[in-house]
């Protein structure tokens, strides 16, 4: 059972950083020290308050042409680099909120097609990131879900069920909670959109205003009126506290875990940021068993990653290259499912490419013969691995070095054994009274020390 | 001699199994392989491929496999309904889709099993859901975690992952690995898009000493590096060997077509021919494609459009796939099934495409595939309570046919993969079921059989057979559970054998050939 009482004992430096993990994908050595010594109240209203409202592009709010795939693909693509750049700029709990919901009212730019709608969906998202029950209203007239789940061609008299049966199965209840009869009368409700410009725009005269009966109350439903409706059913407070629980807390949480998340979800009437902070203040949420219980998504390996080095700049094409290929392309999920997470992740072929991706990045390289990182302008960036290292206190006790990075770069506690092997690979062979990190030589031990920490199956948990 | 005896001679005699034509059907495995180490072994042997193929998002099988003749499909479909005209011709009342070619050409050359109206009882429209129960072989209302062939695998490889086969059991094509490759100690296989690339994932690491992982600590953390650890270890393993199979591969003989699933079943066709000796192949489609509630077909005709292109990919890619195994001599060795996680509805919706439905025709192929339709044209009248077709065959009796058939499986192996007896249910859908000992025993397995006339029969079935004229023949006939109801030594001059099948029940029959050291397998269907 999830122990949901308030930690009130100040975080320590380990705490700090998972709590940066699991709220930020900027777990950084200089974020937790800002944060440890707090209570974990006081560190939450620290973090709630980070983040800012990014620009988007010029081009947002210009009519949408469908003149060449050529033309379409160049929004996608700036669309991509602008959240990339937007979420290494800053650390925030929002983002990490916007990427679970990016993951669950889902939406794909090559069936929406106008980089426009993916832009205002996305908006969306992060303007109602702790209001569930307004994002799912807004979601209902929202271009790119009407073109994604054919909405805009579901007319009275001739609906098309695909948003209605994801609006129950994915979006909000789960299987098994809903008739097939609750989608076909949902689907009539959900009837009278149509996509014009920018805008999802309701018509009257093409919705189907008749009675319907779903979850047994038989009335003339509108959209809203579904989701009204939908929202008052237990399961789905439930459907969105699981989603609370796999986002911070564990990939397999237990029934009773999301039960009482769900009762604070409903309590608050999906207005969820309190809920979240209770989350991120509970003596659960820091409790060993939680410590490793993610797998980092791609997200938070690649941004995670350069932010822990400081190269918040990093080009923002290859960050969303190496998460397209190990199978998490922003604004492209696999199916309206969305990404599967957890496992999926992880493959005999994603899993060394992982490996490859992190040592190649701590040698300052895109892959292992290719030229060096560069930034958004073309110019080599460099990972800063003696800068690094003289962040941490005692950097000059190879075995603090060796105990303070793996702290910061594992979630899981190391074992005095895996300590004692990564102090053998950073000396390599040298005796630890020679350990300078001043010396030129300390820039290969360090790289020796981290490669070999990426190369650890534990570095891939969160 | 009866079949009991002639196996345990063999291991008696201590001649070299692998060298004899020892053929054991699979109902009889159980009990012969008792305990039996050398049949066991027998039994791990082959050497038979299967190759999945996933149309995800729902296959519209209507318009897969056109009922031409029936005016309820034209009514139902007027803007999306192929025409009778441009269909290419299956049987008197169904026509493959016009983009299906490659299909047609397999099915006139007796090598494509079209199976109908495929389902199970209540079945669920949920894409993830309806995936999820075809990949695990569960009943609706299971959420199972383990695949049907993942479970197969394990009972082939029970100590995996600590002990690793030669060569990998399950191949996917592609970065991600499906539910149905997993076992309940993890993945059964890996996954790869390229082996070239696969290899250089894993072998380009720095030579650094590795770290060694805490003690089988038991919290959520710890179980996730051991599953990580898995995962790593399968992929060093055999990153090698499939870069070998790949590089000693012969090249393809044919032209591939350039898609993704042409791309992918060159990958496979190159590993086989390379001496991987992998179970399980699957490939997929990228996305949800096959979900066409909008734009299904093009408006000015419909036998063109995103179906149309997603079903050209599939047949011409399997096409020149069996081209290619057959030129390179693997055709025999070879079967591929496509799945998909439920049909469409009978009527179309108004977007010119369909909503998520429920039966659909299912593929077999392959040289040992009994090449004919298997059920009758879809019912368009009598529908379920939502217009949907009503189920003709469980997908899992054909998931029972591929286990005991194709790969030979004792029915209690079957059974404990699909978590049910399926193997009464079964479907006579290949030609020599259950040939342990391929070399030996294909060639006469293949042609043994002329004719057995009629089948289904219910007086009197004539059998001819290709006998040598001096041979020693009888041949049995036994029911699903493996009990010989009917038995006779054949004339080898004539060839032929007329077996009474008045007082046999209604159902599937197999029929034994035993000729010298020969054996072969047929199957006999008794109608009341």
């Amino acid at each position: 059972m999830f122990d949901f009482s308030e930690k009130t004992d100040a975080l320590t430096m380990s705490d700090a950083l998972h709590l940066l993990r699991r709220a930020t994908v900027h777990p950084t050595w200089a974020s937790a020290k800002q944060l440890a010594g707090k209570t974990p109240r006081e560190a939450v209203n620290v973090i709630m308050q980070w983040g800012s409202t990014p620009q988007p592009p010029s081009w947002w709010n210009t009519k949408p042409e469908f003149t060449s795939f050529a033309d379409a693909a160049k929004l996608w693509y700036e669309l991509q680099s602008w959240w990339v750049k937007h979420v290494m700029a800053v650390p925030s709990v929002r983002e990490r909120m916007v990427m679970m919901w990016q993951n669950h009212f889902t939406s794909d730019y090559i069936t929406v097609y106008a980089g426009q709608w993916m832009l205002i969906q996305h908006q969306l998202l992060r303007r109602n990131a702790y209001d569930y029950q307004k994002m799912s209203n807004e979601i209902l007239g929202d271009p790119a879900m009407l073109v994604y789940l054919n909405g805009n061609q579901s007319i009275k008299g001739n609906p098309n069920e695909n948003f209605a049966r994801e609006w129950f199965e994915l979006f909000s209840l789960g299987v098994g909670n809903y008739t097939e009869q609750d989608i076909v009368d949902a689907s009539r409700a959900f009837t009278g959109w149509r996509v014009i410009g920018l805008q999802g725009v309701y018509n009257a005269q093409l919705s189907d205003q008749g009675p319907k009966t779903i979850f047994g109350v038989t009335d003339t439903f509108d959209g809203p009126g579904v989701i009204a409706l939908t929202l008052q059913q237990p399961a789905c407070s439930r459907y969105v506290a699981g989603k609370l629980a796999k986002t911070f807390l564990e990939s397999e949480p237990e029934t009773a875990t999301i039960q009482a998340i769900a009762d604070k979800v409903k309590a608050a009437n999906y207005q969820v940021e309190g809920v979240v902070k209770d989350i991120l203040m509970s003596n659960g949420f820091y409790h060993a068993d939680r410590r490793g219980a993610l797998i980092k998504s791609p997200a938070d390996l690649v941004m995670g990653l350069a932010s822990v080095f400081n190269v918040p700049t990093l080009n923002s094409t290859y960050i969303t290259a190496v998460m397209r290929a190990l199978t998490q392309e922003p604004f492209y999920p696999p199916t309206v499912e969305g990404w599967k997470g957890h496992h999926a992740w992880i493959t005999s072929s994603t899993f060394p490419q992982r490996q490859r991706y992190a040592e190649s990045f701590i040698d300052g390289r895109e892959t292992a013969s290719s030229a060096k990182i560069k930034d958004e302008a073309g110019t080599n960036l460099t990972v800063d691995l003696v800068t690094f290292i003289k962040q941490l206190p005692d950097s000059n006790d190879a075995k603090k070095v060796v105990e303070n990075v793996s702290m910061l770069m594992l979630s899981m506690p190391t074992t005095e054994t895996q300590r004692a092997v990564l102090l053998d690979i950073m000396m390599a062979g040298a005796p630890l009274y020679e350990w300078d990190v001043n010396l030129p030589s300390a820039v290969s031990r360090i790289k020796f020390l981290i490669q070999a920490i990426v190369r650890m199956p534990e570095f891939q948990l969160m | 001699m009866n079949r009991r005896k002639f196996i345990s001679s063999v291991a008696a005699t201590g001649v070299a199994v692998t060298t004899l034509p020892t053929v054991v059907d699979s109902f009889a495995v159980k009990a012969l392989a008792g305990g039996d180490p050398n049949l066991q072994q027998l039994l791990e042997q082959t050497d038979r491929v299967l190759v999945l193929i996933q149309l995800p998002g729902g296959n519209d099988g209507l318009n897969t496999i056109v009922p031409i003749n029936d005016p309820l499909y034209y009514s139902r479909r007027p803007n999306i309904a192929i025409k009778k005209s441009a269909t290419l011709k299956l049987t008197d009342d169904l026509g493959f889709h016009p983009s299906l070619s490659g299909f047609r050409d397999l099915y006139e050359q007796g090598k494509m099993a079209v199976v109908q109206g495929v389902t199970y009882p209540n079945p669920d429209r949920s894409h993830f859901r309806g995936t999820d129960i075809w990949l695990t072989a569960t009943d609706p209302d299971i959420f199972g975690s383990t695949g049907w062939v993942g479970r197969y695998l394990s009972t082939i490889a029970p100590n995996y992952p600590t002990v690793l086969p030669e060569h990998p059991l399950a191949v996917q094509i592609g970065t991600s690995l499906s539910l149905g490759l997993l076992g309940n100690k993890g993945p059964m296989g890996i996954s790869f898009r390229d082996p070239d690339e696969f290899y250089r994932l894993v072998n380009t690491g720095g030579a650094i000493e590795e770290v060694p992982s805490a003690d089988g600590s038991d919290t959520p953390g710890g179980r996730e590096v051991l599953f990580m650890r898995n995962v790593a270890r399968s992929a060093d393993v055999y990153a090698k060997i499939v870069k070998g199979a790949a590089d000693s591969a012969t090249n393809s003989t044919v032209q591939y077509p350039t898609t993704d699933i042409g791309a992918k079943l060159k990958v496979v066709s190159q590993l086989i021919s390379g001496g991987l000796k992998t179970r399980v192949y699957l490939i997929s489609y990228t996305g949800n494609n096959f979900d066409t509630h909008a734009g299904q077909t093009s408006t000015d005709d419909t036998s063109t459009g995103v179906h149309a292109n997603l079903l050209r990919e599939l047949g011409d890619g399997v096409s020149s796939f069996m081209q290619d195994m057959k030129n390179l001599g693997f055709d025999d060795k070879v079967a591929g099934m496509t799945f998909s996680e439920f049909g469409r509805r009978v009527a179309e919706n108004g977007s010119i495409g369909t909503d998520h439905g429920t039966a659909a025709p299912l593929f077999v192929f392959g040289n040992d595939v009994n090449g004919k339709v298997y059920g009758n044209a879809p019912d368009l009248v009598n529908l379920d309570d939502r217009g949907d077709l009503l189920m003709q065959h469980d997908y899992r009796n054909i998931y029972a046919s591929v286990l005991l058939q194709w790969f030979g499986t004792s029915r209690s192996v079957a059974q404990e993969v699909l978590l049910r007896d399926y193997s009464s249910t079964s479907i006579p859908i290949f030609k020599s079921p259950v040939s342990v000992q391929e070399q030996d025993a294909k060639h006469f397995s293949a042609n043994a059989f002329k004719s057995i006339s009629p089948n289904p029969a219910s007086s009197i079935a004539t059998i001819k057979m290709n006998l040598s004229p001096y041979s020693n023949s009888f041949i049995t006939v036994s029911d699903m559970q493996g009990r010989v109801v009917r038995s006779s030594s054949i004339d080898s001059w004539s060839g032929q054998v007329a077996i009474d099948v008045q007082g046999m029940s209604a159902g599937t029959y197999v029929v034994t050939l035993q000729s010298d050291q020969q054996i072969a397998h047929t199957f006999l269907q008794v109608s009341r």
